[in-house]
């Protein structure tokens, strides 16, 4: 952690909290918006083209970079705050405070932590297996990819098999373009063979399979109530923060922030229960 | 009236300190609560019982800001907007224990009893809270047009009269509240206008130098604070911080300065 962070003035600190806190906020949004994709009643197509994109695009891995720096950021400002804040009252009061307060402030420090113990697991799920640090998971291939254009080449017989048992259950999707839903261990074989074939994970069937175990499940509802805690307090906090408090508004950017944190939980809580219940 | 009183005794600022309990009777129920502290010293010392209890006070009116005490968990006790001079005992049950404690902060140091130094705030003053004229002689009150809504805030916000509740009540002994106020009251008027930048600098900066917190939005000094100060305050703190970040955005021509 560089001296300069520990350095800046209390307010530019929480300023900066702040403004990768609201970048969080729009990410968060652009996420539940993109899940939703998934109860598209489209076998996954456009879950996975938009996957597709997510994974290839150079913008994106530009993005995804910065993404992760500002959680970073985000989490080492919040938390180098915390510590210099609890060293300001060495002789703590002997009894318990009985002021009126807003709970979310004191609790920000513990539903962010939880949070982010949240996230390293759902990393574990998804993300992780992206960067292939995880081996799980699903995994889906172009079609065209199989393509053999070396009459030369050898097939082993149990690449044929797995391609034989996909076509059998359908693993097609609809515009023929994609082969989906490969185990981890199908993938390893098929790479043998088809050593340019691109591999991309398939979060569709990845999150179907997950979002069919209960207990799943209902971690990841306890993981978006965390989320809800903590960006209930975020959302108007931040407004403060930038110095946004007027008598007119507040009222108004209060309610605004019930209905994000509202509308991103639910949206977000759809796709587990919808999976588990319908799919 | 009768009370059971836990009241916090220390020597001096490196003694421990421990609660003392004490009992009062007969208080009338229109008694301040710093005439009924009075009232037990009268007897610590008439029955040489014990060093009378050492509490900061003065104008007993509510304007000085000298009297803070931190009365069952709230600053100035359990009544909204009044200062510890201006509670009285009638917001108290008969028979009730009553927990008396020191403001508590790295920045406001015990020294002896209840009392603390709380000069820490004179310094942040001296860091920028005022402005750089000579005063001359009195001039016409339209001389410098002010508008309204914001004489009007900035007269609330200099209500503030330093007493040191939003810290003593901020989990993080946060002084935001009391810098905020002193700063937007003067960014209001056009006489604080001139030296705006450096003074929140320099505030800011002291503040942060002399141990007091940073604010994550909690309002408890709102809660607390005997003159009713808004969270308003605080956000214009911010507002003239980020302003200060930004300004003088080109350097001044070098053949007159030599910076
Ligand atoms: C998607 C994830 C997250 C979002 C959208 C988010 C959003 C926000 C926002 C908008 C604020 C308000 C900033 C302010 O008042 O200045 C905030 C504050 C904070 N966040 Fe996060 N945050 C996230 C993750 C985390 C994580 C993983 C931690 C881990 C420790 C964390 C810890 C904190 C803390 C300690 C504060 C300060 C609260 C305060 O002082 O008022 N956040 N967050
Ligand atoms: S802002 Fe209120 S609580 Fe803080 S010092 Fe001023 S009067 Fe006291
Ligand atoms: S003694 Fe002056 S405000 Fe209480």
């Amino acid at each position: 952690m560089n001296n300069k962070l520990i350095k800046l003035s209390s307010i530019t600190k929480k300023l900066l909290v702040a403004l990768f806190g609201t970048f969080l906020l729009v990410f968060l949004l652009f996420h539940m918006c993109a899940n939703l994709f998934i109860l598209a009643d489209d076998g996954g197509d456009a879950y996975s083209s938009f996957c597709h994109f997510m994974g290839t695009n150079a913008l994106v891995k530009v993005a995804e970079v910065v993404l992760l720096g500002t959680f970073l950021l985000h989490i080492c400002l919040s938390v180098i705050l915390w510590c210099q804040n609890r060293g300001n009252r060495p002789v703590r009061y002997q009894r318990p405070s009985r002021t009126k307060t807003a709970k979310g402030s004191k609790l920000a420090i513990i539903t962010g932590s939880l949070l982010l113990v949240c996230l390293l697991f759902h990393f574990y799920d998804f993300y992780f297996v992206k960067l292939n640090v995880v081996k799980g998971g699903n995994y889906m291939v172009k079609t065209e990819d199989f393509v053999i254009s070396d009459p030369s080449q050898e097939v082993s017989e149990e690449a044929q098999i797995i391609v034989m048992q996909a076509i059998q259950d359908q693993k097609i999707s609809k515009d023929g373009r994609w082969l989906r839903q490969l185990s981890h261990a199908d993938k390893e074989v098929l790479q043998e063979c088809f050593p340019d074939a691109a591999f991309e994970p398939d979060f569709y069937n990845t999150a179907r399979e997950k979002f069919s175990v209960w207990h799943i499940v209902l971690c990841y509802l306890v993981f978006f109530f965390v989320v809800g805690l903590h960006i209930r307090h975020g959302f108007e906090s931040a407004f403060q923060s930038f110095g946004l408090n007027h008598y007119k508004y507040s009222r108004l950017i209060e309610v605004l922030g019930i209905v994000y944190t509202w509308v991103v939980c639910l949206g977000f809580a759809m796709v587990p229960l919808c999976v588990f219940f319908f799919k | 009236m009768n009370f059971t009183l836990h009241i916090w005794r220390q020597q001096n600022a490196t003694d421990k300190g421990r609660f003392e309990t004490y009992k009062v009777s007969d208080i009338s129920p229109d008694c301040s609560f710093l005439e009924m502290l009075d009232i037990l010293n009268e007897s610590l010392i008439n029955d040489n019982i014990a060093h009378p209890v050492c509490f900061d006070n003065d104008c007993r009116e509510g304007i000085c800001g000298m009297c803070g005490l931190y009365i069952n968990g709230r600053p100035h006790g359990n009544d909204d907007g009044v200062t510890t001079c201006q509670l009285h005992m009638r917001k108290f049950d008969d028979g009730d224990e009553i927990w008396i404690e020191p403001w508590r902060a790295k920045a406001f140091p015990v020294i002896r009893d209840l009392v603390v130094d709380r000069s820490a705030f004179d310094k942040i003053i001296q860091a920028g809270g005022y402005i750089s004229v000579t005063t001359g002689g009195v001039p016409d009150a339209n001389a410098i047009p002010v508008p309204k809504r914001f004489s009007d805030m900035a007269m609330d916000a200099a209500e503030c009269i330093g007493c040191g509740a939003c810290v003593a009540a901020c989990k993080n002994a946060s002084a935001m509240l009391f810098v905020g106020a002193k700063v937007a009251h003067l960014a209001m008027l056009p006489q604080g206008q001139v030296e705006a930048h450096e003074r929140v600098k320099k505030m800011v900066c002291r503040m942060d130098e002399l141990g007091f917190g940073s604010c994550t939005n909690t309002f408890a000094c709102e809660a607390e604070c005997p003159k009713q100060i808004k969270r308003q305050n605080i956000a214009r703190l911010n507002r003239e911080w980020i302003k200060q970040l930004f300004a003088g955005n080109h350097k001044p021509s070098s053949h007159l300065s030599n910076h």
